[in-house]
């Protein structure tokens, strides 16, 4: 008997599509990153940010922006970056079991040798893999181009950038996962996982604005991964609260799977 | 000797919705039984409790000795089933996905699921989502019989099959319950169910009306027939078959090159064939009895009020 074959029959079924995402990001980053001499260093630029809405600067992260760490954040980890792996979190979470459920496929798979709970952890599994592959990708992006772009980045904070990143996301895919072990639904699952995205980029933006709304961060996983650059700073306790609500989602979310009827 | 599959008051609600109200079954090991009854009757929602893929509201539950809601995994290994609404869309070929149903089971048999595809007609090697309906509908049957289980649950196994690959997939069957293997079957083809089941249940509005054999069944069974006869002798025709008293329902439609009179009958054939050659006939068809509309008429408060409507106006 071979081991874990939920586990490899969904990195089977999904590994073009994590190549396709791959790509993705090393166009972005390969784009945005080089660029940052002639930007994050230029005084005309510096200026065109200083003439901009505060608030619109703040929100952007591009109060940053002179530097090669807070660059790399405003533009790849907490920008484009954040985008592109969240689209790809929420696709996964929301497949994982909704997706498999709408389809009908679902019913069949369970009705073999496996059990729910193994379901759920194998194809988690799954994510988590192409998670840590995706977001180790953006790393190894932004450590070779460290030097030629001039962003003289700690190797600490491109770690922590990463490990920042990856955590996002886990909580959307984790969330995504779980509305779709409760529900069923994909259209559900996705605006979850989706939901607590935005939500988190909306609160740490607002959070930003004045010292009255700063509460708003404590809430925002946005602001957990990204409140102090991880670039800039290195490690931060705070990413742990990536960490811990991507556990208990996913243990929720293996709770709720074996209790309920599939495919009605 | 415990029955494979021993079913008491088993209930199930979705919200306001009842599927099914107290159902009694027990299936003995290495028998064929058959369920059939209309869309929405229970048919599917029963062999899906089976399987644990949905949970009984109340009653009992009892699959080769073991409750399906506490035994998990290491039953559904012995357990095969084809699902009534069978969906693949998956890009891997036909053999890569059997391969990964087979360790599900823990078992990967790669010579017997080559067999089963070969005698089935099933080319292994197509991306699945890329297959017929009744290709997909083969994968689903090889998937369910590779790991020889002690049970087979079948929901209307032959949808889409072709004639040719009906006709295997019953030799399939018998070839199961001479093995032991016990089988539980839903269809909406009479002739499968005549053909390998040894019982047969009734099912309407999720509750069992009859558990009987075909045989028993099958002499209710009304079969329609059609009759042309030459121009303006269609009236004729459909009086003599009035007297009758297998002939229900006879109606004449006429035109200026023929007359078609047609009738449904309840077995009394030689009767009828007395009438057919008395007359001129110029074609007849004869249809195969249709089961499951025949058994629910024959159990249900609506067909009765029918045929004896149909009596008063003869007698009229």
């Amino acid at each position: 008997m071979s081991a874990l074959p939920l586990f490899r029959r969904a990195l089977a079924d999904s590994w073009r599509g994590l190549v396709g995402w791959m790509l993705g990001l090393a166009a972005v980053v390969g784009m945005y990153l080089p660029l940052y001499p002639s930007i994050g260093g230029n005084p005309e630029f510096i200026a065109i940010i200083e003439s901009l809405p505060p608030e619109l600067v703040t929100a952007l992260s591009y109060d940053q922006i002179t530097t090669g760490s807070g660059y790399t954040l405003g533009t790849v980890h907490g920008l484009i970056g954040f985008v592109l792996v969240t689209i790809a979190a929420v696709g996964w979470g929301a497949s994982a079991i909704a997706g498999d459920e709408e389809r009908g496929t679902l019913e069949l798979t369970l009705a073999h040798g496996v059990s729910r709970h193994q379901l759920v952890l194998e194809r988690l599994a799954a994510i988590v893999v192409k998670l840590v592959a995706l977001t180790a990708w953006v790393t190894l992006l932004v450590a070779v181009l460290n030097g030629p772009s001039e962003l003289d980045i700690s190797t600490e904070g491109i770690l922590a950038g990463g490990v920042a990143l990856l955590g996002t996301g886990l909580v959307t895919a984790t969330i995504g996962l779980l509305a779709g072990a409760l529900t069923g639904r994909r259209m559900i699952a996705i605006g979850a996982g989706a939901g607590i995205a935005v939500l988190g980029y909306a609160l740490n933006a607002l959070g930003n604005q004045n010292a009255d709304l700063e509460w708003l961060h404590a809430i925002s996983p946005y602001h957990w991964a990204y409140g102090t650059n991880p670039l800039e700073s290195g490690f931060d306790a705070s990413v742990g609260l990536l960490y811990a609500v991507a556990i208990i989602a996913s243990a929720v979310a293996v709770l709720a799977f074996r209790r309920r009827d599939v495919g009605v | 000797m415990t029955p494979a599959i021993d079913i008491s008051a088993l209930t199930k609600r979705y919200g306001r919705t009842t599927a099914l109200h107290g159902v009694d079954l027990a299936i003995e090991p290495g028998r064929v039984f058959g369920v059939i009854g209309p869309n929405g009757a229970g048919k599917t929602t029963t062999m899906r409790i089976l399987l644990d893929i949905i949970r009984p509201t109340s009653g009992t539950v009892r699959v080769l000795g073991e409750d399906p809601r506490e035994a998990g995994p290491a039953l559904r290994r012995r357990i095969g089933y084809v699902p009534g609404e069978l969906a693949m869309d998956t890009r891997v070929s036909g053999r890569a996905l059997l391969t990964h149903y087979a360790q599900l089971n823990g078992a990967s048999d790669r010579a017997r699921i080559s067999a089963l595809a070969e005698r089935l007609g099933l080319d292994l090697g197509r991306p699945v989502r890329s297959l017929s309906k009744g290709n997909k509908q083969k994968v689903g049957l090889v998937q369910a019989f590779a790991h020889s289980p002690d049970l087979l649950v079948l929901d209307e196994p032959t949808s889409g099959l072709d004639p040719l690959v009906q006709q295997e997939f019953l030799a399939m069957v018998r070839e199961a319950r001479d093995a032991g293997q016990t089988v539980f079957l839903s269809s909406h083809v009479i002739s499968e169910i005549e053909q390998v089941a040894d019982e047969v249940a009734v099912l309407r509005d999720g509750r069992i009306v009859d558990v009987s054999t075909v045989d028993r069944l099958r002499a209710a069974a009304l079969r329609d027939v059609r009759v042309t006869v030459p121009a303006a002798a269609g009236d004729a025709f459909a009086a003599e078959l009035r007297r009758l008293d297998s002939a229900h329902d006879v109606a004449v439609a006429a035109s200026a090159e023929h007359d078609i009179v047609s009738a449904r009958l309840r077995d009394g054939i030689p009767a009828f064939l007395a009438v057919l050659a008395r007359s001129t006939v110029h074609d007849l068809v004869v249809q195969e009895p249709d089961l499951e509309r025949a058994v629910l008429q024959f159990y249900g408060g609506d067909a009765s009020d029918a045929s004896a409507s149909q009596t008063e106006e003869v007698s009229s």
